[in-house]
């Protein structure tokens, strides 16, 4: 007897085709970025310089530079994807992003905070900025969880989201006192940062980035079950066995942490998180065990492309990621509500 | 010993109690509906005794165990809830939402088994979405997405089936398609099914015990002509009802109705 239905076999065939593609994408992406930069390289420079035959400002502009810088895009990309997917499921609301749990505004605070009271940013040690961005936004998340908490009725996602607005927008303000202080090269600093440029192009970047993907992606992808229970509404899910305090709280830590690191190693880029689960819902439905996956991949092409154009629009200068992201996002959404409304 | 037992029970939502000092006992393998005026906490009992709403005082029994200290995970196993606010995302397939009520019996990122597909497949053909499986929900009218959620429910394999307004949505033909497969499902199975009904004769025709609420407390408990009479009709909805067994089943039925006077008063 054949278990699976037509269209059970169609959906997984679209899934592994999406999965190459998108896989073909990140490759194209990948070699294209490699190209481009402040110091031009031939292709066949690339390759010979990947291949250890460079010269020692080739070597040092690709390995040092721009592959940790890519790496850490892609890293990033998938990271809040991933994150924005299980926050949207969480919540049941499409419009969900790891910003309604205070990532951005707490990371952005705690690196304002150290520019206010501290020298300058040279001569730090490189990992300091990342681990107060990541406390930072954190601890707004945990802020957020226990204001939003009421006894004996546990968390309600409208009130997650509630708090959320609420505790951002006294964090901007917070921000906009805390501004009028900082000297004019700090504050530079600042806006880019908040602005989601990829700012540490650094392997240490890298290596406090990727344990925490390989460790919760799976985690949550494992999940994708009760991900789709959740999805049915609280009664129905209660109905169907989810101890659903417990795995929302669980997924919701995941979700923090995954956003917190990927963000304290790029800056304040929030419309990925967003978008890539949008697009990827759009592409193979709502089943999280095809969501999740895809949605980490097209996270992360995104943000490499988004970075890479970045790089190349305006060179030799740069626009940060999070900007090239936003205006490439922000059409994208507004088509989505037109074709809504009829 | 009854499926569900509920023991002097209060339930309500933060001050307000919509229940106070609730007994009731819920009979194994028979069909029991319960019938009440808007408002009357009906859903609310139903809710309590499905484990979504938690009691403020007293115990639910699920087959002699407090059901609170049961894992939820197992009661899924034995009890399976359709709520009256169960939503779907649109980009799902009847398939795939009725496959999720293989749930509780997967482990955390289990494949469907054989045995899963055999309940989602039968599931889907008694509900009579045959044709459908593979159709979006977001194509699906009112009627077809509540016959979905009814499979979601049968896809569980579980004794008891707790029904919040299972016929909501759906046609005069639909809604009886729906009970005759629950009454099937009762009698040749032996399933324990519970459920609010607006509609007082499907009540009355379909169910072996009828549970009577207003204001939160039971008024009558009892088999329908216990239940189905003027005095009871008239104390719970405020109505002088005109009662004859029904042919299919001689159950009482209520052909025609009329406020009571007093209210009838206020109206005019």
């Amino acid at each position: 007897m054949i278990y699976q239905t037509e269209g059970q076999l169609k959906k997984k065939r679209r899934f592994r085709t999406l999965v190459l593609l998108l896989f073909v994408g990140i490759i194209i992406t990948f070699l294209f970025s490699l190209n481009v930069g402040y110091i031009r390289m031939h292709p066949r420079e690339i390759l010979l310089t990947l291949w250890g035959q460079g010269t020692y400002e080739q070597s040092l502009t690709l390995f040092q530079f721009r592959l940790p810088r890519m790496v850490i895009a892609l890293l990033v990309g998938a990271g809040l994807s991933v994150s924005g997917t299980v926050l949207q499921g969480i919540v049941r609301n499409p419009l969900a992003d790891p910003g309604i749990i205070g990532i951005n505004s707490g990371a952005g605070l705690a690196v304002m905070l150290f520019l206010s009271f501290y020298a300058g940013t040279s001569n730090v040690p490189v990992l300091v900025l990342p681990f107060l961005a990541f406390i930072g936004a954190g601890g707004t998340a945990v802020l957020i969880y226990a204001l939003s908490y009421k006894r004996h009725e546990g968390v309600h996602p409208i009130r997650i989201v509630l708090t959320g607005v609420a505790v951002a927008a006294g964090i901007s303000s917070l921000m906009i006192v805390l501004t009028l202080r900082l000297d004019p090269d700090k504050y530079q600093f600042l806006a880019t940062w908040l602005a989601g440029s990829i700012w540490g192009s650094n392997w240490k970047f890298v290596h406090a980035l990727w344990p925490w993907l390989v460790l919760l992606t799976p985690y949550v992808y494992w999940k994708s079950s009760v991900l789709n229970v959740m999805n049915l509404g609280d009664e129905t899910a209660i109905g169907l066995g989810t101890d659903l305090e417990k795995e929302r709280r669980m997924l919701l830590a995941a979700a923090t942490a995954l956003a917190a690191a990927s963000v304290s190693v790029s800056g304040g880029i929030g419309f990925i998180g967003l978008i890539a689960p949008h697009m990827t819902r759009r592409l193979i439905g709502d089943r999280h065990e095809y969501v999740i996956p895809i949605a980490a991949l097209v996270g992360a092409i995104l943000l490499l492309l988004a970075d890479t154009i970045g790089r190349w629009i305006m060179q030799p200068s740069s626009i940060p990621a999070g900007i090239v992201v936003a205006v490439i996002g922000a059409p994208y959404f507004l088509y989505l509500l037109a074709r809504i409304k009829d | 010993m009854g499926a569900l037992e509920a023991k002097k029970i209060h339930v309500g939502y933060s001050q307000h109690l919509i229940i106070e000092d609730l007994s009731i006992t819920i009979p194994a393998q028979k069909i029991t509906t319960i019938i009440g005026p808007n408002g009357c906490g009906k859903s609310t009992l139903i809710k309590t005794l499905a484990r979504i709403l938690k009691t403020k005082a007293g115990t639910v029994y699920l087959d002699g165990k407090e059901i609170h200290n049961l894992d939820t995970r197992e009661v899924a196993r034995k009890m399976a809830v359709l709520p009256q606010t169960a939503q779907a995302p649109g980009g799902l397939t009847v398939f795939e939402l009725v496959s999720y009520g293989r749930f509780p019996h997967r482990s955390s990122m289990g494949m469907l088994k054989a045995e899963d597909y055999d309940y989602i497949h039968w599931a889907i053909e008694v509900t009579g979405l045959g044709d459908l499986k593979d159709r979006s929900i977001s194509a699906l009218s009112g009627g077809q997405r509540q016959r979905v959620w009814i499979a979601v429910a049968l896809a569980q394999g579980t004794d008891i089936l707790v029904l919040d307004e299972p016929t909501t949505y759906l046609d005069l033909a639909h809604q009886l398609e729906i009970l005759l497969l629950l009454e099937r499902l009762n009698k040749a199975e032996n399933r324990t099914i519970v459920m609010v009904l607006h509609d007082l004769n499907h009540a009355s025709r379909f169910s072996d015990y009828l549970i009577a609420m207003k204001d939160g407390k039971v008024i009558k408990e009892g088999t329908p002509s216990d239940v189905m009479t003027c005095e009871v009709l008239r104390e719970v909805f405020n109505i002088d009802a005109q009662l004859a067994p029904c042919p299919f089943s001689a159950h009482p039925i209520c052909f025609s109705y009329q406020l009571c006077k007093d209210v009838e008063y206020v109206y005019r």
